[in-house]
């Protein structure tokens, strides 16, 4: 069990090592996406101009959502791992993991980790930078219960995010370009998981069959938990009941594709 | 005469080539039409997410939002037809040391590296996008003329400059830090202010991302054309503006390409 944990461990410190070289790209990368929040402020602060409360909810637990969701997908986000692994396919990388009593799932799952332990600290910089400029605008509940079924749902979505990106990578044992399909669906993702606007505003009925899709446990769930868009502890109960399956769904699916894909892939070379 | 026709031989050449190109990797190219689409349609979704629970935002109504940020899509179906492979990959050749391949090609290498792909899936969406504005001119009751069509017309060329400008800008840093891998995505966060309507923008806001940087122009002076008539102020300004724009992104892609060294084998 140890020697098991510490074969992880080497992958996972590995992966900080090659991370932390980026960490200039990542700071980047995340003072670019304030921008982001900047148009959401205005986008969001003109609609509410004409309307008091927006689905009953006020501005200042609208910008939070935003906030709150970005470093979400900072702390927990697949950015490229479906990439990297249709990559390691392609190029036949994997075949080294064949050979090795390494399962390859644990193994991506550990650099994953290190790379969002990377990512999630370097977002707090510029949140916290911005800090005194949008505390004026920031709603955030502070219940116990949020805290209690908040994490949990962050570490499933976790595994969701990881999951779906898995699986995608898996695709490449099939095709020999997934790009295409991984920006389709990320669009998908980016709606249904609430990244373009908080799913609650979706018609009644809509936003209903969202909660049971996976994409709702991706990104939204979590966060709603987090800024009180999501305030009754028995729908949240519920709700990570349902995301607890949808993680053994993926899971299963990720495994079914990497052992049928093997079936169909061919390692050339000495 | 005789040198601009030169041009139009060597970009119809290279237009050709990729056709060509598309037309063998057709699922590819069918996945990618997809993509864009749902890229567009979830810039649409939003917006009719918004006025369900609103009427106007910063006073415009909910067709008008959608005839500026459909004339804001054209203008990026256009980019991304006529220009952005190029142009993102020339990121990466400068890194890679590819780049010597256009230094040698009979034509300025600007014009030569900027234009060499085009992608048709782009092109085709961006018929997509001239139907999102002319639905929602259509259910603004709006009669366009010939004059306010040309002019509409000009002024999203003007904002296919300014864009241009702005993607050569974002990539040429790589002539000097080649390791700066991902600023090409420093220019969708830019993009994305041309979504929303200039009234919206106020203090410091304003100055920075109306006056300074021109995206939030580029797409609020066609529509506005559309949905108000001409205004001459606002025309005069964004052709200013383009021509300012595009002289600088030559200046700098020149001062880049001085400091290029190639890669040594």
């Amino acid at each position: 069990m140890l020697a098991t944990l510490n074969k992880y461990r080497a992958a996972f410190s590995v992966g900080l090592q090659s991370n932390l070289v980026y960490r200039v790209n990542f700071a980047v990368r995340g003072f670019f996406s304030f921008f982001h929040l900047i148009v959401v402020f205005i986008l969001w602060s003109s609609a509410y101009a004409g309307s008091p409360a927006i689905g009953g909810f006020s501005f200042g637990q609208t910008f939070t959502y935003f906030v709150a969701l970005l470093v979400a997908q900072f702390m927990i986000g697949a950015f490229n791992e479906d990439y990297q692994i249709s990559e390691e396919i392609r190029n036949g990388l994997i075949n080294q993991f064949l050979l090795k009593p390494v399962n390859y799932f644990a193994y991506r799952f550990s650099i994953y980790l290190s790379a969002r332990l990377v990512t999630g600290l370097l977002i707090l910089l510029p949140v916290v930078a911005t800090c005194p400029l949008m505390k004026d605008h920031l709603v955030l509940p502070l219940d116990l219960w949020r805290l209690a079924l908040g994490l949990p749902a962050l570490a499933m979505s976790a595994l969701i995010q990881f999951g779906i990106a898995y699986c995608f990578g898996m695709m490449s044992f099939w095709f020999l370009e997934i790009q295409g399909l991984v920006i389709l669906s990320m669009a998908i993702e980016s709606v249904l998981g609430g990244q373009i606007f908080p799913l609650d505003l979706l018609p009644d009925w809509l936003f209903r069959l969202s909660q049971y899709l996976p994409y709702y446990y991706q990104m939204y769930f979590p966060v709603a938990i987090f800024t009180g868009r999501l305030n009754d502890p028995a729908a949240a109960l519920a709700g990570l009941g349902l995301q607890a399956c949808w993680v053994v769904i993926i899971l299963a699916a990720g495994q079914l594709l990497w052992r049928r894909g093997l079936r169909l892939h061919t390692a050339v070379g000495g | 005469m005789g040198s601009l026709g030169h041009y139009a031989r060597i970009w119809l050449t290279s237009a050709r080539y990729s056709i060509v190109r598309t037309l063998m990797f057709r699922g590819d190219f069918f996945v990618w039409t997809l993509v864009e689409l749902f890229w567009m349609t979830v810039n649409l979704l939003m917006i009719s997410v918004i006025y369900r629970h609103t009427d106007t935002v910063a006073g415009w109504s909910k067709y008008e939002m959608m005839l500026l940020v459909g004339t804001s899509l054209l203008i990026q179906r256009f980019l991304m037809g006529f220009f952005w492979s190029s142009i993102f990959e020339m990121g990466r050749n400068i890194r890679s040391g590819n780049f010597d391949f256009f230094l040698a090609q009979p034509g300025n290498v600007m014009f030569m590296a900027t234009t060499r792909k085009l992608d048709p899936d782009g092109l085709i969406n961006s018929f997509v996008a001239m139907g999102v504005v002319a639905y929602s001119a259509r259910q603004l009751g709006l009669h366009p003329g010939a004059a306010d069509l040309a002019l509409y017309a000009l002024l999203v060329a003007c904002g296919v400059i300014i864009h241009y400008s702005m993607l050569v800008l974002c990539i040429a840093p790589a002539f000097w830090i080649t390791s700066a891998q991902g600023i090409e995505g420093s220019y969708f966060t830019f993009s994305e202010f041309s979504r929303l309507p200039r009234q919206a923008f106020k203090g410091l806001a304003n100055v920075a991302f109306v006056w300074i940087l021109p995206v939030v122009l580029v797409s609020n002076a066609p529509a506005s054309t559309l949905l108000h008539g001409f205004d001459v102020r606002l025309i005069g300004w964004l052709l200013a503006v383009t021509a300012f724009w595009f002289t600088l992104a030559i200046v700098v892609f020149h001062r880049g390409l001085r400091r290029y060294t190639s890669a040594s084998s």
